[in-house]
This record gives C-alpha cells, structure tokens and sequence, in this order.
C-alpha cells in the first residue's frame, strides 16, 4: 500500500489542462520533492489532493482508500494536511490561537460543552493549549506566543503555517513552497524544520523552487512539466536526467 | 477559555443590577418601562445578528425570523387557543427549522451575495405573511394577541402587567446574551473566527465549514424568532410592516456602532442607540435624520465602535499621567 498515489488523474479547468495524465506513487516516511517550471501543475496536484478543486478524471488514493471527491475538511479528518504557497493564516488569532484552532480535530468540540463549561470541555481545552505550546516549542516559535499573527515575519509566518498544519495531526504533510521568499537563514531553519517532521514519522511531499533545498533535502524527486511526469528518481538521478535539463533550460535543438 | 477581567465581570454586574432595578429608579414610569423592554428586544436582536456575524456574514433575514416567531406564537394564540408559554417555544423552533432549511442553500453564497441573498429571504417571509390574507391577516396584520398570564398556584402573575413584561424580556435578554457569550468565549466561538478570519484554511485543517454555519445561524433565527414570539405578545398587534428589512438594518447598526468584536459592542450599541432613538422622538419627522447623524458621526468618530472605549480612556489616561 503506497501513502500516496495518483492514477491517470486529469486536471482540466474550461479548456486548460492543469494536469494531463498523472501517476505518482509516494512511500510512507519518504520526503518527495515536487519540482517544474511555472505551471506545470505542482499547485494543482496539491488542490487535487487536498479536495480544493474537484478532479477531472482518475482517482487519488491515499493508504489505499479513494480520497478524489471528498471535502477538505474529511480528507484533513485522515490525516492529509496542506500548507499553502502564500501566507495562509487566521490573521487576528494569536499565534497560540491559530496553533489551537489547528488542533480542532483533536480536541473534541462540542456544543452542549461550550455552552455549559463542563468539566470535561475546560480540560479538552486546557490539553489543546498544551499541545498547541508544544507544536509551538517544536517549530521554534515559542518566544512569540502571544503576538498576533498578522505582525510576524515572513518567515515566522510560513513557520506558523506548518505549526497550524501540524497541528491538525497529520500522518502526510503537503507543503507548498515551505521556501518561498525566505532568506538563506530562515530557509535553512526551514529545511532543518522538515527533517525533524519526518523524523516524527510523518510523509512528507513539498513543491520548492530552490534547487539547493530540494536536492539536499529530498529522498525522492517527481518532475512535473505541461502536466505530465518527466522524470522521477533520487536526487542525483533527477539531476542526470536529459528531460528534465529540457524541462527546465529549453530544448537543445532550438537552443543550439 | 477567554476568560473575562475583572473589570468587565464587574461592568456586567453592575448593567445587570441597573436592569433589575430600573422600574425602581425610574419611578414605575410606564413610557420608560415601555423604553425598557423595547431596548431587551433590540439587545436580543443585535447580540444573535452578532453572533452570525463571527462567521463573517452580514444577514438582512434577521427580521424575517423574528416575525415567523412572532406570527407562530399569535397564530398558535387564536387557532388553538395556546398561552404565549407554548407560542414562544413553538414559534423559536419553527423560526430555527425554517433557517435551518433555508440555511443549506443560503450558506452556499458568500459576501455580499450571501447579503443579498438573506435580503431577498426576508423580503419573502414578509411578504408571505401579507400575500395569504387569509391565514396570516395581510398587509393588515394581526390584532389581540393577549400577553400571558403565569398560574402556578399560589402565584398568579399577569403579564399584561407592564413591569412583570419587563422582566420576563429582561429574562429572555439576559439568556440570550449569556449563551452567546458562552459560545463566543469557547471553541465555539473559536471555530466561528477563524471560519471569518480565512474560511480556506478552516476547511483545511478539519472544520466542517458549511455546517458550522448552518448551526450557528439556526441558533441565531432561533433566538431572533424567541425575540419575535416576546416582541407579537408585547404589542398585542403584528403586521409584515413590523418585520421588514428596517428592523434588521436597525439590529445591524446597533451592531457596528456597538463594536464588533466582543458581544458587549451589540449590547452596548442597542442599548444606546434605542435611548437615542426615544429621545429624539420628540423632533417628529427630523428623528430619522439626527439617527443618521449620530450613525454617521460615530463611525468616523469612534471606528471601531462603543466597545473601544474603555481601551481609549486607558489610553488617554496613560497618556496624561506620562506612562
């Protein structure tokens, strides 16, 4: 059973294909790296996943069961968590609350509990504020709590991102671009983040423009062009491969 | 889980006593008692409006609740012969099932077309109960809906009694600012923000989006038609006039001249702007306009709303002792 895998899948929106016919498998524990030029559909495949847009055709499969046509909120519910490529945060929360609110499928909302503050609910809440602290701890954002999170950084704020993400208790993790926009520092405590949440056990798939990031930090590399797979192998292969040199430089014939 | 500072427990407190002892300190004037219930009304209207609006929905079908509240309780009334004890409860779950239902297309649309939208919804439910004269009395509406009388043996009250009207409202006031206090305050609240502050990342991390927000505006046409049933008992008369779109474009400016990000903004903004509204009674035909006025004058003066007040005197205060 693959954690991850798309058959023959079809992204179509009006006359464009975002996705021709794609199949990919990724292993459990594994971090893939999704590369390609602008537009090769590496968002797509990620909305496709995620169930933010419907698919066109095939199906995607996740620990074998068919996910393509479920809602967002019940293929979070197993275990299938994404971050997106531009800041995506509940803006007004505290970095605390936005951690806690990620924690809402493990912490057992309830109505009835809200209403009358029974005893149970005061410590649900309390156990996700816990949790919520140590995600926080374990991302590196603990100094920061309490600040709302509109005026963090840039890169404290695609960190909260990922801390949000966690929070939802994923066993397979899709990061959009974890890299985008940040400097070298924060880029490397970002890739030093990524390994630490394989190392908890979680797959993980992440789209990167950064060459330097995603070879040194990818098991294995899918290359996405117009749609289709061009290449798929470890990170040295991936480098080696003529189609991919194509992909991304243009074709020698014209190029020569 | 947001719990309250002292100072606001206190400032509770303290408009809860207020409320208690009002017809005391104003002398059992039955005009200002009159005033007294009409601002529960508008409380209970603005706090429920409130609590949709954590979801970041703006809906103009608040009146339209209200009244199929109002018309289930005065119709219960005079079909059957029911108390308003049966009207009100009836006429709450009637008013929550029919929202529920309209609901499941309503939340399909967002924004300003969900606004237009619950406009159209209202509009309709008003214009139903003028259209089927026969059933629900037309444009004329309907007369001698007889306030309750509660018979526990030995005690008898009747409402009829202004001051006992008072406090049942006052009752059903308090209530309905306690729930959605306690909603708000929880996870529940928690929840409704971040499906405000970004509905894409709700959806991502778990949230049911959709049936958060039927719920919540279920329980928010729930209380609004409670609201209705009290409002028709009141009266004693209804007509679709007294549940158009104005009634919900009031509850909303209570709502943004209050403040809206605690539900002390609501109960402060109805509380304030229905005195307002009284006191200019007196200016006949100018009335409207002055309320325009204090409307336009209080969001550019005060953005933010009545809620930031205490922030703005800490602030001031802080300032003029050089902190």
């Amino acid at each position: 059973m693959h954690e991850l895998e798309a058959r023959n899948l079809q992204m179509k929106f009006g006359g464009v294909t975002a996705i021709a016919n794609l199949n990919l498998t990724v292993e459990e524990g594994e971090i893939r790296g999704l590369i390609g030029p602008n537009g090769a559909g590496k968002t797509t495949f990620f909305n496709a996943c995620s169930g933010r847009y419907p698919i066109t055709d095939g199906e995607i499969l996740y620990r074998g069961e068919k996910i393509s046509g479920l809602k967002p909120h019940e293929i979070a519910t197993r275990g299938l968590v994404r971050t997106f490529q531009h800041v995506t945060l509940f803006r007004r929360f505290s970095v605390l609350r936005n951690v806690m609110t990620g924690n809402y499928l493990h912490s057992r909302h309830s109505y009835w509990g809200s209403l009358l503050r029974t005893r149970s609910t005061r410590e649900a809440e309390a156990a996700s504020e816990r949790r919520a602290r140590e995600i926080l701890d374990f991302v590196g954002l603990r100094s920061i709590v309490d600040q709302e999170a509109s005026t963090l950084a840039h890169g404290h704020q695609k960190m909260l991102g990922i801390a949000v993400a966690l929070a939802a208790e994923p066993r397979m993790l899709l990061l959009d671009e974890p890299c985008a926009g940040m400097n070298s520092d924060e880029s490397r405590e970002m890739i030093g983040l990524v390994r630490r949440i394989r190392e908890t056990g979680i797959t993980v798939m992440l789209i990167e423009h950064d060459m330097k990031v995603v070879m040194g930090l990818c098991d294995r590399i899918t290359v996405l062009n117009f749609g289709n797979e061009v290449a798929d192998g470890t990170p040295e292969q991936v480098r080696a491969n003529p189609e991919v040199r194509e992909a991304y430089l243009g074709s020698q014939t014209y190029a020569a | 889980m947001e719990e309250l500072s002292r100072i606001q427990k206190g400032t509770w407190g303290v408009l809860l006593l207020l409320a208690l002892i009002a017809p005391f300190l104003v002398n059992f004037d039955l005009y200002l008692i009159h005033v007294g219930i009409v601002i529960t009304f508008n409380v209970m209207l603005a706090t429920s409006l409130w609590l949709i609006w954590s979801l970041g929905l703006v809906s103009f079908a608040h009146a339209g609740f209200m009244g199929v509240g109002a018309y289930a309780s005065a119709l219960l009334l005079h079909w059957f012969g029911l108390p308003m004890w049966y009207g009100l409860w009836i006429g709450a779950l009637l008013s929550g099932l029919l929202a529920m239902l309209i609901s499941i297309p309503l939340m399909r649309t967002k924004a300003v077309y969900f606004f237009m939208a619950s406009w159209a919804v209202g509009e309709v439910i008003k214009r139903v109960f003028a259209y089927f004269k026969g059933t629900f009395g037309g444009w004329d509406g309907i007369f001698d809906i007889k306030p309750p009388v509660l018979d526990v043996g030995f005690l008898q009250i009747d409402f009829t009694n202004r001051v006992a009207y008072y406090y049942l409202a006052l009752l059903f006031g308090v209530l309905t600012v306690w729930i959605i206090h306690r909603m708000n305050s929880s996870r529940t609240g928690m929840v409704y923000w971040s499906i405000q502050q970004n509905e894409l990342l709700a959806q991502h991390i778990g949230i049911n989006v959709f049936r958060q927000k039927v719920i919540c505006f279920t329980i928010s046409c729930i209380m609004a038609g409670t609201t209705g049933a009290l409002y028709a008992h009141y009266q004693t008369y209804i007509s679709p006039h007294s549940f158009d779109i104005w009634t919900s474009e009031f509850a909303l400016v209570h709502v943004i001249v209050g403040g809206l990000t605690t539900v002390g903004g609501p109960v402060a903004g109805a509380i304030s702007l229905t005195i307002i509204d009284e006191a200019l009674r007196a200016t006949g035909y100018f009335r409207t306009m002055f309320f325009g006025f204090v409307l336009i004058a209080s969001v550019l003066l005060l953005p933010g709303g009545l809620e930031t007040i205490p922030r703005r005197l800490r602030e001031l205060f802080n300032r003029s002792t050089g902190k």
